[in-house]
């Protein structure tokens, strides 16, 4: 019997701009239906990390691979694996939430009704006034909202989060990280890149630290608490102050 | 739908949704209608007066009296070039060259009547005409449209949003050009409607509108093609408006004015007065037909007496005067042949240099070759002189041949009460002149006068497509 691919696999890779290492020796794994938080300080390679699962950047060594599809040989066909939600969600400010969702859906291939998509934003948590509103007035947490449906829609395996949180309040928070769930339960890998440990340790299967292009800590959660909050904080802090020096 | 049609759609539904665009858009529809229809008018107004002037002067010199035929080559008379069919469409240099010329004896006169010299300065400047709006305000207009085509999605970060859908990066840029592009045809399509309408008239050639409609459209898509080249090449919206305005005002403002005036500094044209003042010199090198010590007309009459076997010109057969006008009318002629001649030498290295400054800048090119196709270019004006020349000079010699044929050498040199009205032939002979008619270029010939022109145009665009396969394979990469 064959083994399904691996949703997210790194392995071993060495990538560097120049003469400065950014990715060394990494390697993470991601399951199905899990969610992994990946945590480090400013420069510690996490971006590029992101950037190379999106096939924007070739890894110099080492396997990366999209449910086993190489995303820098093969960029499109990983992408249409991927769904990937920046620290700013960038959407179409011309269109409302309907054709944004109707038309980035379009272009990946799948056509959905718009009963489909409106479920899906109500799913999300968008509320239906804002449904045929362009989103030239929408708040940094609605745009995530019309993301996250889209995403949804799209039934993708993998789901790549970059700083989701930053800049949401708590309740904006909250609500997203129930829609994080809510697409892991549906059996999504989800990789998380956030300087949030809190709400890492809140939906987070496993939290990696990130130091100088390599995974210095891995830690899987455990028990009703789920992690260590306290000492995750004292090592998070730790591998920032030595990033800074 | 495939991607390269759905990124092309979006990208028309927000030129839809932005109010200026559209508004712009019509603006520039409207200008096309009303440059079509004015500048059909203008020229139809034209021709009717060209060709209602070339009547009467046809009827006046017809209706001349019995006279001498030598009074009729000092009477001369008119002749107007007719418009060509293309003209209202791109009148060329028409408008500076002017088309009518008094045709007489002893002298060759340039064509007058120029837009330029009748009208106000502003007719200097460009006159509003479809191919004015074509080579000018169109990409100006696209620019506007298109500038941010790329470029705004790298700024707000939608470019990824694309790519992450699975969109690659030729089918992001395709999309753009296929955009850009339908927009570029449907503002062309008023002029282009306008063109074949012009074309209906008489004597319109399917040839030479299809290479301009070809031309144009070349032209159109360039501007495409580098309209999304620049948003394509930089980061801000803002940096590719720059940019192409900068392009644009090089390339279709500036270098399409600087060029004649470089073509004119490297090879400077003799001034009418300076033209004047060398022919007067050289004819009275060549001798003075009425001086009959001069050696140069001493030669010619012994060599006719000595054709007919005479020892004296009063017993020749033939009206010795006659004769003595039809050979100084072939020495003038010769010699105005050869000032015209190096004249058109001279503007041919001139339209050489503004022809290889056309390399790199296809707005000459594209002038150049709308103006050939046109029929209203330096070469179609050349000919036109070059006829109306070969006309003088034979009407001029039928006059002079009929004072040799018809009018007696002793009648010719008396002086006596009724000498005059014996030296008069009758005024039938005047109507039998034929009239001049102009023998206007084939389509083929107009066509082919194009190709340079055409080659330079659709080299820019082989340039320019290479240049964004390019640029588009680096699109979205870490800088």
């Amino acid at each position: 019997m064959i083994e399904p691919a691996l949703p997210i696999l790194i392995e071993d890779v060495f990538l560097a701009y120049g003469d400065h290492p950014v990715l060394n020796a990494l390697s993470l794994n991601v399951a199905a239906g899990t969610v992994t938080a990946l945590l480090g300080g400013n420069g510690a390679g996490k971006s590029t990390t992101l950037s190379t699962l999106l096939g924007f950047v070739r890894a110099d060594a080492g396997r990366v691979a999209i449910c086993g599809i190489d995303p820098g040989s093969q960029p499109e066909a990983a992408r249409r694996n991927i769904a990937y939600l920046p620290e700013n969600v960038a959407l179409y400010e011309h269109l409302t939430a309907v054709e944004n969702a109707r038309y980035l859906l379009a272009l990946s291939g799948d056509t959905q009704d718009r009963a489909a998509i409106t479920d899906a934003f109500a799913a999300a948590g968008l509320q239906e006034r804002a449904w045929d509103q362009r989103l030239g007035a929408f708040s940094k947490g609605m745009r995530q909202k019309v993301a996250i449906a889209v995403a949804l829609l799209r039934e993708v395996p993998v789901l790549l989060l970059d700083e989701p949180t930053s800049g949401l309040d708590p309740r904006a928070t909250a609500d997203f990280n129930a829609l994080v769930l809510a697409v892991r339960e549906r059996g999504t890998a989800v990789l998380m890149v956030t300087h949030d440990l809190l709400s890492a340790a809140d939906i987070a299967d496993r939290i990696c630290f990130l130091e100088a292009g390599r995974i210095v800590e891995d830690v899987t959660a455990d028990g009703p608490d789920r992690f260590d909050v306290r000492a995750l904080h004292a090592r998070f802090a730790v591998s920032a102050e030595r990033l800074a020096a | 739908m495939n991607v390269v049609r759905l990124i092309a759609r979006d990208e028309l539904r927000l030129m839809a949704r932005n109010r200026v665009a559209v508004i712009a858009s019509v603006l520039m529809v409207l200008l096309t209608l009303v440059a079509v229809a004015s500048s059909w008018a203008h020229q139809r107004g034209i021709a009717d007066l060209r060709e209602r002037h070339q009547h009467a002067a046809e009827e006046a010199f017809d209706g001349q009296p019995d006279r001498h035929p030598h009074r009729m080559v000092h009477y001369g008379t008119f002749i107007f070039r007719p418009l060509s069919a293309l003209a209202a469409f791109d009148p060329g240099v028409d408008t500076f060259t002017g088309n009518s010329m008094f045709l007489e004896g002893h002298r060759q006169n340039t064509a007058n009547f120029g837009d330029v010299n009748q009208s106000s300065l502003l007719v200097r400047f460009g006159q509003l005409t479809p191919a004015f709006v074509l080579q000018a305000v169109a990409p100006l207009l696209l620019i506007f449209l298109g500038y941010g085509a790329v470029a705004r999605e790298t700024e707000r970060g939608t470019l990824r949003v694309l790519m992450m859908q699975g969109a690659s990066r030729t089918q992001i840029v395709g999309g753009k050009l296929l955009a850009l592009g339908t927009v570029a045809l449907l503002l062309a399509l008023p002029a282009i409607v306008g063109l074949v309408a012009l074309a209906g008239q008489p004597g319109a050639s399917a040839l030479p509108m299809a290479v301009i409609v070809f031309g144009y459209t070349a032209w159109l898509l360039l501007w495409v093609l580098a309209i999304v080249l620049v948003s394509t090449l930089v980061r801000r919206s803002r940096d590719a408006l720059l940019a192409l305005i900068a392009i644009w005002a090089v390339m279709v403002v500036l270098l399409p004015r600087v060029a004649p005036s470089l073509a004119e500094a490297a090879v400077p044209l003799r001034n009418r007065l300076q033209t004047d003042v060398a022919i007067a010199r050289d004819l009275r090198k060549l001798g003075d037909a009425h001086n009959p010590e001069d050696p140069t007309f001493a030669r010619f009459k012994a060599s006719v007496l000595e054709r007919y076997g005479v020892t004296r010109v009063e017993d020749l057969p033939v009206n010795y005067k006659g004769l003595l006008a039809v050979e100084g009318e072939r020495i003038t002629s010769n010699l105005f042949n050869r000032y015209g001649s190096e004249s058109y030498d001279a503007q041919g290295r001139q339209n050489a240099i503004a022809g290889a400054i056309g390399m790199i800048s296809p707005a000459i090119a594209l002038r150049s070759l709308s103006m050939a196709a046109a029929g209203t270019d330096f070469a179609a004006h050349r000919g036109f002189l070059e006829q109306a020349e070969a006309y003088r000079y034979s009407l001029v010699q039928r006059l002079n041949q009929l004072e040799a044929d018809g009018v007696s050498y002793a009648d010719d040199t008396a002086k006596d009460s009724g000498a005059d009205r014996r030296k008069r032939v009758s005024a039938d002979h005047w109507e039998a002149m034929p009239d001049f008619t102009y023998k206007a270029p084939t389509g083929a010939t107009l066509a082919g006068r194009a190709l340079p022109g055409l080659a330079i145009v659709l080299g820019w665009l082989a340039a320019a497509a290479a240049l964004l396969a390019l640029a588009t394979r680096r699109l979205g990469e870490r800088r």
